[in-house]
């Protein structure tokens, strides 16, 4: 049995930048354990540039983004294992992980970050009819292949899926000197950030079809092609208005699942719509001791944002193992409410606050000239304008310690307001 | 045409034109009735062929008649190159060549093997067990769901009965879990729901019906027990408010199809048999009404023993010998499969009866796989085309409504989807005869649903069989009957695990994040007696890619170490067999060409 102050499962940025906090904050034996050859998570493939905008003010690739966090962590004492499989974690912190060399691991911790990552949704849970050929890739898998292992799935593709991933692969098959017969979306909005869809698909004039779906994938040993249909406002396919493309390959990009099977196997409780763990403001899940973040919570769309909010949980367990930790009282639920899918944290404790706490929060709707509002008990105690919102980008508000501390009950709901409310309120 | 012959030919042409084909030709031979022309719809050749099976004194249909409309191409795109990943060399004669490695061909393989015999099975795939042997529910029917009497009833019961000893030597899990039949407030027709008084279709449900089925089951030596509703609901307590009473079939149980068909051809090898993959029967060799051999996209074979156990395509295979009785229609099956996390929320097998029954299929049930996914289905489609394995809106939608047993399962926890082809004949009853016009020449066809659970009774009627016709089959003293398995590092306790990674360090390489494969695992599988060549093929052996995420993990590990052990570049990789590659090229190898 191996003994540790904080173990880190996951070596991507959140992990990286949690250590680093906890390191900093004084805490003594940190161990990250990675399955991958490397430290740097899904940033490792992700060789396109647009990373750490906002934290480092330049634009990075993210093999850079990752390296800036591998450096500062290689000049501490903070201790890494690659290579190394966590199978099981319980609720009393003990872990059970795997690797070649050391074999079978028994750890024990004091405190666990969780930071695990995503994964992505596949083919059979978006329920796409057909055949089942080779040629068939998610976006992030088929970027591995290009990016890392060097080989190129296939020369005619059609993408499904709008998202960040999804475009960006759009423009590396190009780049590859593949043909992209086209991006298809089924939502009548692209699903990623805006820049993408120029500096992906615009500008390398691929043709991005809104409101579409593939209704069927045909090809018996290798993809032959699909069929694709216009939908209805319900999104449903629209008989008439199906079309045989051919292609040799299909790319999804249909989502991301926060990988939670080891909170599940920890007991951590679980957020139905996230995917992932339910967490306080100081990223701290169900049970004491165990912090969870970056895309194990809920999916991000910025690196920028991952990394912030892993220093939240990397502090977190520092001051759970020097029991400085805020002590669980009164919790205050958050709420989803008009126009929000999800909010981040779920719950925020205690009786006074001292410092701001930043709200992550997706939006259902694409909706312009709103209004975020905070409500306690029936109370607007906060209210910010923004321009736009949308699905695909994230919504971040900070609220200080003199507004919180007004909070009375035991519920806030957060609200983003149309001008229609404005006007009939 | 005899005079017998002639008086079914007159017959069956009033029945067939009465149903609006005056066009369809029809002649008989020996019972054999044989159907010529062309219709419109594949469902019109469907009944045509059926009104042929139900006519007296029919013995066979060979139903030739034709479509006008196909909706799919039903040739296979020839693949040229056959002999990448060839495993054995073709012999140039053998005693027995058995045509087709699905479960049966591997049983009838293993069970031949405890003789002094050369025995070559050939596969035309690239891996055995990729017909219906990879895509069917994995039960192991008790037998309570065929017709009294038939041939499949008979040995499906035996066969059942064989599974544990089989099992125990091959070193496979099987488990014997029960089926509980469900009579629900719907397992009446609504017809006469509507006209019977609730307390008599009540009494019929909760009295008369278990009692039929019990009766079928005691007449054919299946022991089956009835289930009240209160204790229905604790065996099943997620199961809905509609279900009335149960019959549990105990003897139920399930396998891993296609781990024991490769388990029987890694037996079957280790006893002298050649298994030759990528191996395409294109002729069957006869002289003077007997078998002389057979001729393959990779040679030819002398033997004066052949045996049929090519599945959907047997009657193709007979034909080509010469001793075609029947015709097999593809009858296509989907199955949905969700997550283990599922797996608690039930407990055994569940079936609902719906009356009538419709005797082509074995009806839809929810199952759980040995590894603990449920899975659905699956339905039963008729389909023209013997490659079409698409899995279609309607039918996700038809197999949805499966579940509705437990209506609060969560259905989102859905994985993956596929189908088989069941190689029904117009007579729905297995056709295991040797030919009497091709002597040597052997059908074990039309082995659809039961066929996984009566396989080892089959493959012992097939022994039976090539005795009666004249194999000499002296045994073999150093018959081992025992396989041992891949072993299976997330199954394993920790001084297990410790052990074995202590011993091959590969162990310690867990490559699948869902199912906890090593990479140990993977490597194994490579270097079986019948290695494992594609990355289905590892799947297959080693269950990489069968979890949640579908192989969007261990994907780009499989190929990789699939080229390394292979020796080939990472493009020569195939999803399963020449013509599947994964890749199209090294990167930049594209911008080169348009270079
Ligand atoms: C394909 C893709 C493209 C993206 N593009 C951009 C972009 O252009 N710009 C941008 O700002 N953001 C982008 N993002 C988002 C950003 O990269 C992610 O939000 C960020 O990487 C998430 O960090 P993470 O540490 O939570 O997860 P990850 O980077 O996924 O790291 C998780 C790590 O945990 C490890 N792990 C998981 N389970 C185990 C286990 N059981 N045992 C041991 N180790 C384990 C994994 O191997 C992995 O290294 C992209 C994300 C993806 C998926
Ligand atoms: C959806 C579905 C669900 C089912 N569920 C069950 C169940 O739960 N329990 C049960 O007992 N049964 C079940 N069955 C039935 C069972 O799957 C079959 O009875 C069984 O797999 C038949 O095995 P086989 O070896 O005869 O056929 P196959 O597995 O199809 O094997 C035939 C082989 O012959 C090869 N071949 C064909 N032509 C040639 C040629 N010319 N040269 C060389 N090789 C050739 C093919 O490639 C194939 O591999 C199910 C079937 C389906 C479709």
């Amino acid at each position: 049995m191996i003994e540790v102050d904080v173990a880190i499962i996951g070596g991507g940025p959140a992990g990286l930048a949690s250590a680093m906090k906890a390191c900093e904050e004084g805490v003594k034996d940190i161990l990250i354990i990675e399955r991958g050859m490397e430290l740097g998570g899904i940033l490792l493939q992700c060789i396109h540039d647009g990373f750490g905008t906002f934290i480092f003010e330049e634009t990075l690739t993210g093999p850079e983004y990752a390296q800036r966090y591998i450096d500062e962590v290689k000049k501490t004492g903070i201790n890494v294992k690659l290579n190394t499989m966590v199978l099981e974690i319980d609720s009393a912190k003990r872990i059970i992980a795997v690797n070649q060399e050391d074999g079978l691991l028994e750890i024990e911790a004091k405190a666990i970050i969780l930071s695990m990552g995503c994964r992505e949704r596949t083919r059979a849970q978006i329920l796409i009819p057909g055949d089942r050929p080779s040629g068939i890739y998610t976006a992030g898998v088929a970027q591995r292949y290009i990016n890392i292992e060097g080989v190129i799935p296939g020369k005619k593709v059609v993408i499904l899926g709008s998202g960040d991933i999804g475009m960006i692969m759009a423009r590396r098959f190009t780049l590859e000197g593949a043909k992209v017969e086209g991006v298809y979306e089924v939502m009548s909005n692209p699903g990623g950030l805006t820049r993408n869809v120029v500096q992906c698909v615009e500008d390398y004039e691929i043709p991005l079809h809104l409101s579409h779906t593939i209704t069927n994938i045909r090809g018996r040993r290798r993809v032959e092609g699909v069929t694709v249909a216009k939908v209805d406002s319900e999104m449903r396919p629209i008989k008439d208005t199906e079309r045989f493309v051919p292609c040799d390959t299909v790319i999804l990009s249909v989502g991301l699942i926060p990988e939670n099977e080891l909170s599940k196997s920890a007991d951590v409780g679980m957020d139905p719509i996230t995917n992932g763990p339910i967490v306080d403001e100081q990223m701290q899940t169900s049970v004491p001791g165990i912090f969870a973040c970056g895309n194990v919570v809920h999916v991000h769309d910025l690196v920028d944002d991952v990394s912030k909010v892993a220093e939240v949980a990397g502090r977190g367990a520092a001051e759970y193992i020097d029991g400085k930790l805020k002590k669980r009282r009164s919790p205050i639920k958050v709420k989803a409410g008009r126009n929000v899918k999800y909010v981040v944290p779920q719950i925020i404790h205690g009786e006074k606050f001292d410092e701001d706490i930043r709200f992550y929060l997706r939006v259902k709707e694409i909706e312009k000239s709103v209004k975020t509002v905070v409500l306690a008990d029936g109370e607007r105690i906060f209210e910010k304008k923004i321009k736009i919102v949308k699905p695909p980008e994230m919504v971040k508000l900070d609220i200080s310690p003199d507004i919180l501390n007004r909070i009375t009950g035991d519920e806030l709901i957060i609200d983003v307001e149309g001008e229609e409310d404005e006007e009939k309120s | 045409m005899g005079g017998r012959d002639q008086k079914i030919a007159k017959k069956l042409e009033k029945k067939i034109v009465k149903k609006g084909f005056p066009d369809v030709k029809i002649s008989a031979e020996e019972g054999i009735v044989r159907l010529n022309g062309r219709v419109n719809l594949w469902s019109e050749v469907i009944t045509i062929g059926y009104l042929a099976a139900k006519t007296k004194g029919v013995k066979g249909v060979i139903n030739d008649v034709t479509a006008g409309e196909i909706e799919r191409k039903g040739e296979e795109k020839k693949v040229t190159k056959r002999d990448v990943y060839d495993n054995v060399s073709l012999p140039k004669r053998a005693d027995v060549v058995i045509v087709g490695g699905g479960v049966i061909g591997c049983f009838i393989a293993r069970e031949i093997s405890r003789y002094k015999l050369d025995v070559v099975l050939l596969e035309k795939e690239s891996d055995v067990a990729c017909g219906a042997t990879k895509a069917n529910s994995g039960m192991v029917h008790s037998g309570i769901g065929e017709s009294s009497g038939t041939l499949k009833q008979k040995l499906n019961v035996k066969g059942n009965k064989m599974y544990d000893k089989v099992c125990e030597e091959l070193n496979v899990p099987f488990e014997r879990d029960g089926l509980l039949i469900v009579i629900t407030t719907e397992t009446l027709p609504p017809k006469v729901r509507k006209v019977l008084p609730p307390f008599i279709s009540n009494f019929i449900c909760e009295k008369i019906i278990p009692y039929v089925v019990f009766r079928k089951g005691k007449k054919a030596g299946i022991p089956l027990r009835p289930v009240k509703r209160e204790e229905l609901l604790e065996m099943e307590p997620n199961i809905t408010d509609k279900a009335i009473v149960g019959v549990y079939s105990p003897t139920y149980g399930v396998v891993y199809p296609y781990e024991i068909t490769i388990a029987l051809a890694e037996n079957a090898i280790q006893n002298g048999v050649k298994i030759a993959l990528n191996t395409e029967v294109e002729d069957i060799l006869v002289e003077d009404g007997k078998v002389k051999g057979v001729l393959t996209d990779r040679g030819t074979i002398e033997s004066e023993y052949v045996i049929n156990a090519a599945g959907i395509f047997a009657d193709e295979v007979a034909e080509m010998a010469g001793a075609r009785e029947f015709s097999i229609h593809p009858r296509k099956g989907s199955i949905i499969i969700f997550d283990k996390e599922m797996k608690g929320y039930i407990n055994h097998s569940l079936s609902e009866l719906i009356l009538p029954q419709d005797p082509h299929t074995k009806g839809g049930g929810i199952f759980t796989t040995i590894s603990g996914n449920p899975n659905w289905g699956p339905d039963a489609i008729e389909v023209s085309d013997k490659y079409d394995k698409s899995v279609t809106a309607e039918e996700i939608d038809t197999i949805f409504e499966c579940g509705s047993l437990l209506p609060d399962f969560q259905k989102s926890s859905l994985i993956t989807y596929f189908a088989g082809l069941r190689a029904a004949t117009y007579e729905e009853d297995f056709f295991i005869k040797a030919s009497e016009n091709v002597l040597g020449f052997v059908n074990v066809a039309g082995i659809q649903s039961p066929g996984l659970a009566a396989s080892p009774a089959i493959a012992e009627m097939v022994r039976g069989i090539l005795r009666e016709i004249g194999l000499k089959m002296g045994e073999k003293e150093e018959f081992n009957p025992i396989r041992r398995a891949i072993p299976k590092f997330s199954k394993l306790g920790i001084e297990e695990k410790k052990k074995l990674i202590k011993e091959n360090p590969l162990y310690g390489n867990v490559i699948c994040r869902c199912e906890h494969v090593t990479e140990g695992e993977v490597v194994d599988a490579i270097h079986r007696p019948l290695p494992a060549t594609t990355v289905d093929a590892v799947k297959r052996r080693v269950r990489t890619g069968m979890g949640r995420c579908q192989g969007g993990f261990c994907g780009p590990k499989v190929a990789r170490i699939l080229a390394r052990e292979l020796n080939i570049p990472l493009e020569e990789v195939t999803k399963d067999g020449p013509g599947s590659n994964l890749f199209v090229g090294k990167t930049k190898s594209l911008l080169a060409e348009e270079a």
